[in-house]
């Protein structure tokens, strides 16, 4: 009975020496994991707002997308309506000239 | 489509410029062996000139001259343009005497003896139409007429009843009668060599089958050319010959329905050239140079590596004053006009003034600019009489509805 008490105490003493050792690693740990979520916030963050600045950019290059696609319509409109007015230009002038051919005969 | 102003032309052109009274543009002389006579030119054009204006002023026809400038407007070219003068020629394949006239490059060439040694005078011309073409084929002068007077044959005289413009029987000398100042009778019936009211005609297919010269031409082959000179009319738009060991192909738009035989012709002759082994031909250069048909002798010959070289073009000066280019009348608020057409196309007006400036006899046409537009005018009259048979010339000759304006009426 002596013995077992002997045993629990040194068991109690030990577990009380080595319990200090395990507080601090506890609050090291606790730190770190600290560190470490704040890291991960810190990085959501960052996943956050680089998808955010991501979409601002899609956004942006579809923008400026866009509105190429529409200075091609637009050009390809305005070379259309040139060759029209240059052929119309050119069938007039055909015409005058069909014209003043035939006013040189007698 | 234009060419741009400043485009270069493909030609290397000799260093120096001439005058343009200096360039030779009518009378050569001709060596035995000669095929090839005179030289391409090349003038900057001025704000205001014509096509016409320019062929008329070196002796060429309008075909001729545009046909060398593919791409250049013939009324409203631009100031600065370049444009080739088409001064170089190869002589028809025909005999060396008396009158030629070859249909296709819509020239005469006149053959004479001078001191022992032969000049040809050669002169564009205006011919016949699709309908009533020019006849081909051995003739002579068989009379000579100075201020003819015209009688007007049955065929023209019905055509312009039909158009609501009944002619006399006879058109006596003077700006109305269509033979000019001077006529060649041909022995074959009804067909003359002759002037012209209209210069603006010579180098078209306008006539009723006869052979019209410039005004300041005729007169010159009239005074030189005796009775009983023959007459020789042939049509040939495809042209080889040599000048100084060179060998050159001159290409013109065929006459309608002839194009198909000639070039048949031309290169059964050049496969034989090159037979004989003498010559080895470029053949791409042949079919491009029939295919644009500039009616510019071109070398055809492969690598002109041998010290042989094709004759460049002269760079000549522009006359202080085309010769016979109609004067652009001042605009007078006393006069009487006759509003022709209304545009916002400034180059369409331009175009309508010229063509109306050219007619014959000459109708005066100006263009007023204003913000809202451009307004063709034909004036100034001093009549209403002269305004309204400007109007019935424009209706008839030219299919327009001209508005008659009194002096002093806001135009």
């Amino acid at each position: 009975m002596g013995k077992r008490l002997s045993i629990i105490a040194i068991g109690l003493a030990f577990a009380a020496l080595t319990g200090c050792a395990t507080t601090g690693e506890l609050e090291k740990v606790q730190s770190q994991q600290q560190l470490d979520s704040a890291k991960a916030d810190q990085a959501v963050r960052d996943a956050q707002a680089a998808k955010a600045a991501a979409d601002a950019a899609k956004l942006q290059a579809d923008a400026a997308a866009a509105r190429v696609e529409n200075a091609i319509k637009l050009a390809e409109e305005r070379e259309k309506a040139a060759a029209e007015r240059e052929k119309a230009a050119d069938e007039k002038a055909a015409k005058a000239e069909a014209i003043f051919q035939r006013s040189m005969r007698k | 489509m234009q060419r741009a102003p400043d485009a270069p032309l493909p030609y290397n052109l000799e260093q120096s410029s001439v005058p343009a009274r200096e360039i030779e543009k009518n009378r050569f002389r001709v060596a035995r062996g000669d095929e090839v006579i005179g030289r391409l030119g090349v003038i900057k054009l001025e704000k205001g000139d014509t096509l016409p204006d320019v062929a008329r002023h070196f002796s060429l026809g309008v075909t001729a001259i545009s046909a060398a400038n593919p791409g250049v407007d013939i009324w409203v070219p631009k100031a600065g343009e370049q444009v080739v003068l088409p001064l170089r020629f190869l002589l028809p394949d025909a005999p060396r005497k008396g009158i030629v006239v070859n249909l296709a490059t819509m020239r005469l060439f006149h053959y004479k003896e001078d001191k022992n040694a032969l000049v040809v005078t050669t002169y564009p011309v205006g011919i016949g139409t699709k309908e009533r073409p020019t006849p081909m084929g051995q003739m002579f002068v068989q009379r000579k007429v100075s201020r003819p007077t015209w009688y007007v044959p049955a065929s023209i005289a019905e055509d312009h009843r039909k158009k609501g413009d009944p002619l006399p029987a006879k058109v006596p000398p003077g700006p109305l009668n269509p033979l000019g100042e001077c006529a060649l009778y041909l022995n074959k019936p009804s067909y003359l060599i002759h002037g012209t009211n209209k210069p603006a005609s010579i180098g078209l297919n306008a006539s009723n089958g006869c052979l019209r010269l410039y005004p300041e031409n005729v007169k010159m082959l009239y005074d030189d050319t005796p009775l009983k000179t023959p007459v020789v009319i042939v049509n040939q738009p495809y042209l080889v010959g040599q000048d100084n060991g060179v060998l050159y192909l001159e290409a013109h738009k065929p006459q309608e329905g002839t194009g198909a035989l000639e070039l048949e012709k031309i290169y059964a002759k050049l496969k034989a050239m090159e037979k004989k082994g003498v010559r080895s031909l470029d053949w791409k250069k042949i079919s491009e140079v029939q295919a644009e048909a500039r009616g510019i002798p071109v070398p055809i010959e492969m690598g002109q590596g041998d010290g042989k070289e094709a004759e460049k073009p002269v760079a000549v000066e522009h006359p202080a004053k085309l010769y016979g280019k109609p004067e652009v009348p001042e605009l007078r608020p006393d006069a009487w006009y006759v509003l022709a057409a209304k545009t916002k196309d400034e180059t369409e007006a331009l175009r309508l003034a010229a063509i109306i400036n050219h007619q014959g006899p000459p109708i005066p046409a100006l263009v007023l600019s204003k913000s809202e537009g451009h307004r063709v005018l034909v004036g100034p009259f001093d009549s209403s009489i002269a305004a309204k048979e400007a109007a019935r010339r424009l209706k008839i000759d030219l299919e327009i509805d001209g508005i008659v304006i009194e002096p002093d009426k806001k135009i």
